[in-house]
């Protein structure tokens, strides 16, 4: 028997029981629906934490004091406070990292690089009457080079803003239309901690990121954190550096490493590169979104059944049919195969529509609470799944079929 | 020539602990060409016959030949290409399908082929059979759209569609009157006349008295075989 012969019967057979047709597939609909969706969440959710975490540039590397084994729990790529509350946790007691630290780096690291110091500590920020909270970072020009900070509205801190110890700030956008609600906040004062700064520009916004947004922060020249702050003397809480070239973050760790260890004399400090937490991230949400596929695919599975189930009936319906095609010379074979293509057919129909009804739905529905992403390949999984549930669960009730009587066959009423 | 030699077939059939025997020692030879009648009262073993012919069913034990096949010892795809080439089966109950037009109940035979015909001959043919049963312009009603003896003639023409040596018919004309069933009658003595080799299976003896040869059975055993 052909299989063009095979799949004309199959869709014959299927249409000429449409509403039980129908109901069999919406199992099948619903489970394939399923799969995608919770897939599609979870891609959507690693596509935006690794998007969130790459914004600061793929190429920089983080140095803080003491020493840590847990590259993944300490870390915080974007330096927001919940991020140095961690890693001070981590700091044995007396190991810090010194602007002196950062110069002896920079006079010996062979490879290009861009230091970026940093400090933090939380603030309140007030103008006129309107007070709200945020984070101020102490920080050098560099820092907007780094962290992929642009200007919006005015200009960066300057190299004589941090020598001359001026108070002038950068604030980020929320703050901007927080306290200046109809005016551009640039040559404004506002107050921070009770004491008068002169905004000298806005930075752009960048949306929600890891850790706390440059858009609740007000950047200030790095000296005035030991000056007016209460930080220590040179200490620094955390460096960025970024490797000009992104390929050999890996040599300039090494690099850093060596160097530091030699003026240290023991190992009181931790690098860590986004490359390495990217690969981290990527590996558990990879995780996550099988076991959301997992559970979709229990929703499969009965689906699974429910064919079965239908596919029992059918063939009990056609013991005569079967009969007479064995009558008329079908092999055991032929039969296999003619409800093996239903059973398939049934469900590979059932996943189109699934797929059809995730990406309406994921489009227009579940992307309003959360990303998705649907891929290429949790597309491919689910036709291969709907393929691979029609057999599995079509073999039985197609050999039921298949291994009748051809006389008892006949002979059924 | 022989073309089907039953030697010593029985049947038996196993019912909880009772074993009953269908068939107790059936032999006979069909020659080519030949119009046998195999008759007998019903429960006396002619349906079970009329299967193992049909190569539908397997005998607990005995020699089956048909043509150069010792069908006796074949397994069930043999089986099945043998019921595909070189039986045409004419039933009681007409077993069509009732889903296909009548045209494709004929045709269904060509489906299970190993002998591959082009699409078109094959429909060639199918229309040639239905213009022979005189059904050339129903070829697309249905099974429920025709008469008994309408639906008896497509399964006669399916039957034909393999241009098979043997037409195995179980009581064609059972559920027919009388004029429906002369006609049915009518087409077998012409596809006798054809060459084809004719065995009918029937309880009734004005059809008996019709064929070359009748084969009486009862109680599972052969009883007469005679020659008209």
């Amino acid at each position: 028997m052909d299989l063009r012969d095979s799949f004309r019967n199959a869709t014959r057979a299927i249409w000429a029981a449409k509403m039980r047709s129908f109901l069999t597939m919406l199992g099948i609909i619903i489970g394939i629906a399923a799969v995608v969706m919770l897939m599609a969440v979870g891609n959507g959710t690693k596509q935006s934490i690794l998007s969130r975490m790459q914004s600061s540039g793929s190429g920089n590397l983080y140095l803080t004091a003491g020493a840590r084994s847990n590259v993944l729990m300490g870390g915080n790529p974007e330096g927001g406070a919940g991020g140095f509350a961690a890693s001070r946790a981590g700091v044995s007691s007396g190991a810090e990292i010194t602007t002196q630290d950062l110069t002896y780096i920079e006079a010996r690291v062979t490879y290009s690089v861009v230091v970026s110091p940093t400090n933090q500590t939380n603030i309140t920020i007030k103008n006129g009457n309107t007070t709200m909270s945020g984070t101020g970072i102490f920080a050098t020009p560099t820092y907007f080079q780094v962290e992929n900070v642009t200007i919006a509205d005015g200009r960066m801190i300057s190299d004589g803003d941090v020598s001359n110890r001026t108070r002038n700030v950068v604030i980020g956008n929320t703050v901007q239309t927080t306290l200046f609600p109809n005016e551009s906040a640039v040559g404004q004062l506002i107050r921070i901690n009770g004491a008068s700064y002169k905004v000298v520009g806005v930075a752009a916004s960048k949306g929600e990121t890891v850790g706390s947004s440059v858009d609740t922060a007000i950047v200030l020249p790095f000296s005035v954190g030991e000056k007016s702050f209460g930080i220590a003397h040179n200490r620094v809480q955390r460096t960025t550096i970024e490797c000009v070239d992104p390929t050999q973050t890996k040599v300039v760790i090494a690099e850093i490493t060596d160097i530091l260890t030699l003026k240290h004399k023991k190992v009181d400090f931790t690098i860590q590169d986004v490359a390495a937490m990217t690969a981290l991230v990527t590996s558990a949400m990879t995780i996550l979104t099988a076991l959301l596929a997992a559970i979709g695919g229990l929703s499969l599975l009965v689906g699974g059944i429910g064919i079965m189930n239908i596919m029992l009936v059918s063939v009990t319906e056609r013991t005569r049919e079967i009969g007479i095609r064995k009558a008329l010379g079908a092999r055991e074979r032929d039969i296999l195969v003619q409800f093996l293509i239903e059973s398939s057919l049934l469900s590979v129909s059932g996943g189109v529509l699934g797929i059809v009804v995730s990406v309406l739905g994921s489009d227009f529905v579940v992307s309003r609470f959360t990303t998705t992403v649907i891929t290429g390949s949790s597309i491919l999984l689910a036709v291969g799944f709907s393929i691979a549930v029609g057999v599995f669960f079509g073999v039985y009730p197609a050999r039921t079929a298949a291994r009748l009587k051809p006389v008892e066959a006949l002979r059924y009423e | 020539m022989n073309l089907i030699e039953f030697s010593d077939i029985r049947k038996a059939y196993t019912i909880g602990s009772v074993t009953i025997d269908a068939l107790a020692g059936v032999s006979f030879d069909i020659g080519e060409h030949e119009f046998v009648a195999i008759m007998g009262p019903s429960g006396s073993g002619k349906s079970t016959l009329m299967h193992i012919l049909g190569c539908l069913d397997t005998p607990t034990s005995g020699t089956y030949r048909l043509e150069d096949h010792n069908v006796s010892e074949l397994r069930s795809n043999d089986l099945a290409h043998i019921r595909n080439r070189d039986i045409g089966f004419v039933f009681q109950a007409y077993n069509l399908l009732p889903h296909l037009s009548a045209l494709e109940n004929v045709l269904l035979p060509c489906t299970y082929s190993t002998h591959v015909m082009s699409g078109r001959d094959e429909r060639a043919r199918g229309h040639e059979l239905m213009e022979r049963v005189g059904l050339k312009d129903r070829m697309y009603n249905r099974p429920v759209e025709m008469s008994g003896g309408e639906q008896q003639r497509v399964a006669i023409a399916r039957a034909l569609m393999m241009d098979p040596p043997v037409i195995l018919a179980d009581e064609p004309t059972g559920n027919l009157n009388s004029k429906g069933a002369r006609e049915i009658l009518d087409i077998m003595k012409d596809l006798h006349a054809d060459g084809k080799t004719i065995v009918y299976v029937t309880h009734d003896d004005t059809i008996g008295a019709q064929a070359e040869r009748v084969i009486r059975i009862q109680d599972g055993r052969v009883v007469a075989d005679e020659r008209n």
